[in-house]
């Protein structure tokens, strides 16, 4: 008997935080059986094994994938234009003083207001292909990239820049050896975020003006009442936004490894 | 003389102001002189201000401005309520972190905004849905902001209120409070950009009115000196909320030497 | 005399998660009488803090007795206040608000616990200070705050652990004297914990050696120097005698010597 309460001592965090969720999906299902529902309510409403099934007849039948193909391309494109823009912008940025000030007062508008705001400009622009979701996903993930790129420039340590300048440094070498390295977790905190805020992009992104893609199969299904595809596509997008973070979380872990411990906001 | 400090001690606002300005009219005469300007496709600022003018002139931005923060107040507000009780209670109480903690953060780590069909089909296209997709949207930065913050109360003054005599009430109301009050206005400063989020998706998506519904509708019939008048008026609105905030953040914990990413 | 107050045998055994349990105290004997100053040295981790937390009533014993003017100590009360190492001061509250701390969880009406807080802010000088906040101080002025708010209560027994430890070495000195002059003025049973055998010596009447962990009584010493004291003492030979008698006693637990469970 005290080996099972040792046990449970050990892993207590993994215990609570796990059953909590398992005894959440099981009452889900459960709950049609339980009560029986009023007729409104019935349409609405789905079990975790319907989901299960919808998504696996979904794949059989081939009708995921291309959806799948198409939302990834989209984040992918538009993450990737983000980090190849917001990284050397955000290091020049953090460099010169100038362009900072410059710049500013635009980065901090276009940060504090959601990029969402603009995907009815970007669809009358480019249509309701690819490239209106690229964009939508490329202004969504840049700034994050952008601003914590910059904080991480302007954030290492005058002490480090003055001792590498004091060997006879040129600037170059002064990014290379000190602020680049330095920045790497700010630039890595960033990606976590922007990764959130690019997935954002695809599945508003295909709500509104898109022929082909997982948010456009939610927002078809929804109209239908097919409650299980709607949840099939919520629950993939929920899927890859938490193995996408927490891989992430652990590139930043390994990487911030020599940093003092300091507060985190969200 | 009298210039040249004058620039060093203001050069950032300086700087600022000439390139916003610079840019406007770069703009403006671009179009005017240089560049056809195809009004399907692009406007410049002098149509924009026009076209913003006559929006306030006619009523309409009061309109949608007023359909849409009524939805975003209420949404909001029941964020706050909900979000900080549970934020507290999670980072007070071991067990609850433990047992919440991955739930939520899975659920925060979401783009919950994909469950915003389903919503919509369920609670129509009236004000409900629209509460109901801001409340999901912004509760998440509240409870977990006030849970690192509980978490991060100083144990000594805890310490401190014991020795005297407190109770756990008095633990609660003249510790805890306090300290999470700089946490408190991060959350909010995050959850309104999400909830911002929240009412352009449902207004995109199927309404009749607010600011999101109007500069849908003005890309739909290609009014764009209108389309930019509105994005403009919500970008003025989430900056002066935002910064705001922050603004408030600094005051309230000027001990606070706080670093973190926007 | 009659000691106010009295420990014997106390013993208490920490049990961190997923650690050994520690024992901080093994059969702690200790009597203090009224209006004395004394204080407590002893190596690191000998439990001389959380024997000052079980006096306060923050920590409760595994077995033994205490009690304060022949009552039972059972939590925290108003005849002990304690001064702590950080300061503890609430960051949002003025100076002036942080010393009513205490008198206010007790509900005392706010226009006489304002007069009284402002009585102590001027007998530790800080009067100018009095709307100023914790980040705006330096150190020593904030704990001559934390003196403050621990006076207001009007406790019976002032606790000190280890207070002046997080301030650089003049402030230090000029807080003791500053100290000493208080309570000369306001005749508490003060318990003083700290690691400084100097400190010890100069402002004790009375210092307790402890044992390494576990804590128990090693030895104690009468520190017979005139009151009131002035720093020029600490530069006479008798003081330097003092010193080396405590620090013999002391250096063996250091070391280690004398460590080991049991002895």
């Amino acid at each position: 008997m005290n080996t099972l309460a040792s046990f449970y001592r050990e892993r207590e965090q993994a215990i609570l935080g796990g059953g909590f969720i398992l005894l959440l999906i099981l009452i889900w299902q459960i709950v049609p059986a339980l009560i029986s529902l009023p007729r409104g309510i019935a349409l609405f409403f789905t079990t975790p094994v319907e989901v299960i099934k919808s998504f696996y007849q979904l794949v059989v039948r081939n009708e995921i994938q291309s959806h799948v193909y198409t939302s990834a391309v989209e984040f992918v494109v538009g993450l990737g234009l983000a980090i190849v823009v917001g990284l050397p912008l955000g290091l020049v940025m953090g460099r010169s003083k100038i362009l900072d000030a410059m710049l500013d007062p635009f980065v901090t508008a276009f940060n504090a207001t959601p990029r969402l705001v603009f995907l009815p400009l970007l669809i009358l622009w480019l249509g309701i292909g690819i490239w209106s979701k690229i964009m939508i996903v490329f202004v969504g993930a840049l700034f994050p990239l952008l601003i914590n790129t910059y904080e991480g420039v302007k954030n290492v340590d005058r002490v480090l820049v003055n001792v590498v300048r004091s060997f006879g440094a040129s600037e170059w070498q002064t990014m290379k050896v000190v602020v680049l390295p330095n920045s790497v977790p700010y630039i890595v905190a960033g990606l976590r975020l922007a990764i959130g805020r690019a997935l954002l992009g695809v599945v508003v992104g295909e709500f509104f003006g898109a022929s082909r893609g997982l948010g456009f199969m939610i927002a078809g299904a929804a109209t239908n009442y097919k409650v299980d595809v709607v949840f099939v596509g919520v629950t993939i997008f929920m899927g890859l936004s938490l193995a996408l973070t927490h891989l992430v979380k652990r590139l930043e872990a390994r990487l911030s490894r020599w940093r003092p411990d300091e507060v985190k906001t969200f | 003389m009298a210039f040249k400090r004058f620039y060093a001690e203001y050069q950032r606002l300086i700087l600022g102001m000439v390139s916003v300005v610079g840019m406007m009219l770069l703009w403006e005469l671009a179009f005017t002189y240089v560049i056809p300007l195809n009004p399907f496709f692009f406007t410049k600022p002098s149509l924009i201000a026009e076209a913003f003018k006559q929006q306030i002139v006619s009523g309409s931005l009061w309109h949608d401005v007023a359909i849409s923060s009524k939805a975003f107040l209420l949404g909001f507000g029941l964020a706050v309520v909900v979000g900080i009780p549970i934020g507290v209670f999670m980072g007070w109480r071991r067990r609850a972190e433990y047992t919440l903690d991955p739930f939520l953060t899975a659920l925060y780590a979401s783009p919950l905004v994909a469950l915003a069909p389903l919503l919509i089909i369920i609670f129509g296209v009236g004000l409900t849905g629209k509460v109901a997709l801001i409340f999901l949207l912004s509760v998440f930065p509240f409870i977990f902001n006030v849970f690192a913050g509980v978490k991060c109360t100083d144990r000594l003054l805890v310490n401190v209120v014991r020795s005297f005599g407190g109770r756990e009430k008095d633990i609660y109301f003249k510790v805890i409070l306090p300290s999470i009050m700089p946490y408190i206005v991060a959350g909010a400063r995050i959850a309104i950009g999400r909830g911002i989020v929240g009412i352009l998706v449902t207004e995109f998506y199927a309404a009749s009115e607010g600011i999101g519904f109007a500069i849908s509708r003005f890309g739909d019939t290609y009014r764009l000196p209108d389309m930019f008048a509105a994005i403009m008026v919500l970008m003025i609105v989430a900056v002066g909320l935002t910064e705001g905030l922050r603004k408030l953040e600094t005051l309230l914990a000027p001990w606070k030497v706080g670093q973190e990413a926007r | 005399m009659v000691p106010c107050i009295e420990a014997r045998s106390l013993t208490l055994t920490f049990t961190p998660k997923n650690r050994d349990p520690v024992t901080a105290l093994q059969g702690f004997d200790l009597q203090v009488s009224k209006g004395e100053f004394l204080s407590l040295v002893g190596p690191s981790g000998c439990g001389k803090s959380t024997f000052l937390n079980v006096l306060l009533g923050l920590l409760k014993p595994d077995s033994g007795e205490l009690s304060l003017n022949g009552k039972q100590i059972d939590g925290p009360g108003q005849e002990r206040a304690m001064v702590f190492q950080e300061f503890g001061l609430l960051p949002w509250r003025t100076v002036l608000a942080n010393v009513q701390l205490g008198l206010e969880l007790k509900g005392v009406a706010p226009s006489i616990r304002h007069e009284r807080a402002l009585d102590l802010i001027k007998l530790v000088g800080l009067e100018r200070f009095q709307n100023h906040y914790p980040h705006e101080l330096s150190g020593g002025m904030k704990q001559r705050v934390g003196l403050a708010r621990a006076l207001a209560t009007e406790p019976e027994v002032l606790l000190m652990d280890e207070p002046f430890a997080a301030l650089d070495a003049q402030t230090r000195d000029l807080m003791q004297t500053e100290l000493l002059q208080i309570w000369e003025r306001t005749k508490k049973t003060v318990l003083f914990v700290t690691h400084s055998i100097e400190e010890a010596a100069y402002l004790s009447d009375r210092v307790v050696i402890m044992t390494a962990r576990p804590g128990r009584m090693k030895n104690v010493f009468k520190i017979d120097l005139p009151r009131p004291r002035d720093y020029e003492m600490r530069l006479t030979p008798e003081f330097n005698d003092i010193k080396a008698k405590i620090w013999n006693t002391l250096k063996d637990e250091l070391s280690g010597k004398a460590a080991g469970n049991g002895i």
